[in-house]
């Protein structure tokens, strides 16, 4: 016998505590690991190629307000812009689905390559996508999701706009931040509605990083006490913006996950109270035997630490394991495109299970270092 | 008399139990000779139990001294006493004390895992011991699997594992049998005769005290003539 053994043995002596306890520290880190990455995904501005030169300019009241048409040839003539297209959020519904199904836009298709250059999606399909003026092009999580292929014919009904529209898929595409996405013909939707004229927002891109300053400052200016003042940023602080939107979610996210490591901490280290409360007698003979003071403490960190060890395994494994090859969109229903378990999130849950294994020997460690020998061998006899 | 293996001297141990002060010890002092077999007797209360846990370093007396060979054991801080203890005292308690999930092998290896001696020696060690108390066959069995004389016979391997000088044994035949009661005094007899050791045995029966060499008593903390 080895002391490892000992501890092992130990640790396995009341074998269904001990995997109630491993069960209630594995799906306490399942839970922390999941609402990290939650936030993560949550509070993470999209990153896609190009945002560095996109710009978003919405309503300066409110991004629910739209914009004049009129405003793009301004926007155009203004130095170091390299395209424009309109940004128009469509808000249908694809067949009878209660939510939203995924974000539809209309925006000028000729600007696709100019100004959308993160879209991948073949010549073909972008040629067809600008030439016929019902057409559309899915992202393929949508598409996969829909089971779209080049050639269908669907129809969407607004919720924002009266009435639905029929489209035909041209293409599916890939390579944006966000590839659940839908994109259409602003001109189809302004003549579906009958009240052509207005756009969501516009979504320019520029011609090199020197250009992004000079060319928001441009265009707020350019509209500054005009009937639609205009509201420019780059496309990361439009999203910062959104994830702002967030703050309530954020904190609401931090204070359960301390609800769980608090919970966790008081599970554990009265499962180890319980479990050295029982031992007494035993450790008062092991210090008897010649066990020091630091022996014990190690056998009781030892097995504390083993248990919270084995449940961070099974939590943070299973964790991994779920979100790194499981459909992460089908189980969110779409919620959530990507949903990536990192190496600081996978560090941090695995931090919690180290300071719980040590939390939760400090107390019955303190109680064994304060018994006599005497006093062990009295109480349980 | 032989040489003494414990001297105590004057030794006296005091609770303290609020304002009450109890004496479970007083002023005791006492030769113990090596290679002797010492029945400790008394009615409960009479500081017996006292008396044996600090000879054998477990508790503290408030004063006096004692000294087992020649070392003041009553000097010694919390480490250095386990460490003596560990090499110098094999205890015998009245309930076995086993650790239920190792087995019989196991349990008196236990004191093994603080020396520096390699897994075959320690093996080859507990083997013996085993022999000795005659449980050679059971050494894979756990407690529960063992009859309370076996479990005992186990405790006393485990006690005399590390060969210690001083074996100290409180009401071992406490929860036994006549039968089992007899075999195990039988075996602790057997070990001062054959192998030497000094043991010290406190006990309320008068027929487990008949197995020592010598006999003394106690009572209100006082030893009688």
């Amino acid at each position: 016998m080895t002391i490892p053994t000992f501890i092992f043995k130990n640790a396995l002596r009341n074998q269904r505590r001990a995997l109630l306890s491993v069960s209630s520290v594995a799906a306490s880190l399942f839970l922390l690991v999941t609402l990290q990455v939650a936030l993560r995904e949550l509070t993470l501005p999209v990153e896609s190629s190009g945002a560095e030169l996109r710009i978003c300019a919405r309503n300066k009241v409110s991004l629910t307000n739209p914009l004049p048409a009129r405003q793009r040839p301004i926007i155009e003539k203004i130095p170091g812009v390299e395209g424009v297209s309109p940004f128009t959020w469509f808000g249908g519904q694809y067949q009878n689905e209660g939510g939203m199904t995924f974000a539809q836009f209309a925006m000028d298709p000729k600007e696709t390559r100019r100004v959308f250059t993160d879209i991948k999606l073949d010549e073909a399909a972008l040629a067809e996508f600008v030439s016929q003026k019902n057409a559309a092009i899915i992202g393929k999580v949508s598409a996969d999701k829909y089971k779209f292929k080049p050639g269908d014919r669907f129809k969407l009904d607004s919720t924002v706009y009266p009435g639905s529209l029929d489209f035909i898929v041209a293409g599916i595409f890939s390579g944006t931040a966000d590839d659940r996405m839908m994109f259409f013909h602003q001109d189809y939707l302004d003549e579906s509605i009958g009240t052509p004229g207005y756009v969501g927002m516009w979504w320019l891109k520029v011609k090199s990083a020197a250009d992004m300053a000079p060319v928001i400052q441009a265009i707020n200016a350019a509209f500054q006490n005009t009937s639609a003042e205009v509201r420019a940023e780059s496309e990361r602080n439009f999203q910062l913006g959104f994830i702002s939107m967030l703050g309530n979610i954020k904190a609401l996210i931090a204070s359960i996950s301390t609800v769980v490591v608090f919970t966790l901490v008081l599970v554990t280290a009265s499962t180890m109270s319980m479990a050295v409360r029982e031992r007494f007698r035993e450790l008062a003979i092991l210090k008897a035997l010649g066990f020091r003071r630091r022996e014990l403490f190690a056998f009781i960190l030892a097995e504390s630490f083993g248990l919270a060890a084995a449940g961070a395994c099974l939590g943070i494994g299973a964790a991994y394991i779920l979100y790194t090859y499981g459909n992460i969109s089908k189980m969110t229903a779409g919620i959530f495109v990507s949903f990536e378990v990192t190496p600081r999130i996978m560090g941090l849950a695995a931090l919690v299970a180290a300071l719980l294994g040590i939390i939760s020997a400090v107390a019955p460690s303190v109680s064994v270092a304060r018994m006599s020998v005497v006093n062990g061998l009295k109480t349980l006899d | 008399m032989a040489e003494p293996i414990v001297q105590i001297r004057e030794l006296s141990k005091i609770y303290a139990q609020g304002e009450i002060q109890v004496i479970a010890l007083d002023r005791i002092s006492l030769d113990i000779a090596a290679g002797e077999f010492l029945a400790l007797m008394g009615p409960s209360g009479s500081g017996k139990s006292t008396l044996l846990h600090i000879i054998a370093g477990v508790d503290r007396p408030t004063s006096g001294e004692c000294r087992v060979q020649g070392l003041n054991v009553t000097r010694l801080n919390e480490s250095a006493l386990a460490d003596w203890r560990n090499h110098n005292v094999g205890f015998i308690f009245q309930t076995f004390n086993l650790i239920p999930v190792l087995t019989a092998a196991e349990n008196v290896e236990l004191p093994l895992l603080l020396t520096r001696l390699g897994r075959a020696q320690r093996r080859r060690q507990v083997a013996t011991a085993l022999e000795l108390v005659g449980l050679a066959d059971r050494a894979k069995h756990l407690p529960r699997q063992l009859s309370g004389g076996q479990e005992q016979r186990v405790a006393i391997a485990r006690a005399l594992v590390t060969d210690p000088a001083l074996i100290v044994a409180d009401e071992p035949t406490g929860n036994l049998d006549a039968q089992s009661a007899h075999e195990v005094l039988g075996v602790l007899q057997s070990l001062r005769q054959d192998a030497g050791k000094t043991i010290i045995l406190v006990t309320h029966d008068p027929k487990a005290a008949a197995f020592g060499t010598r006999q003394i008593h106690l009572e209100k903390g006082e030893l009688l003539p």
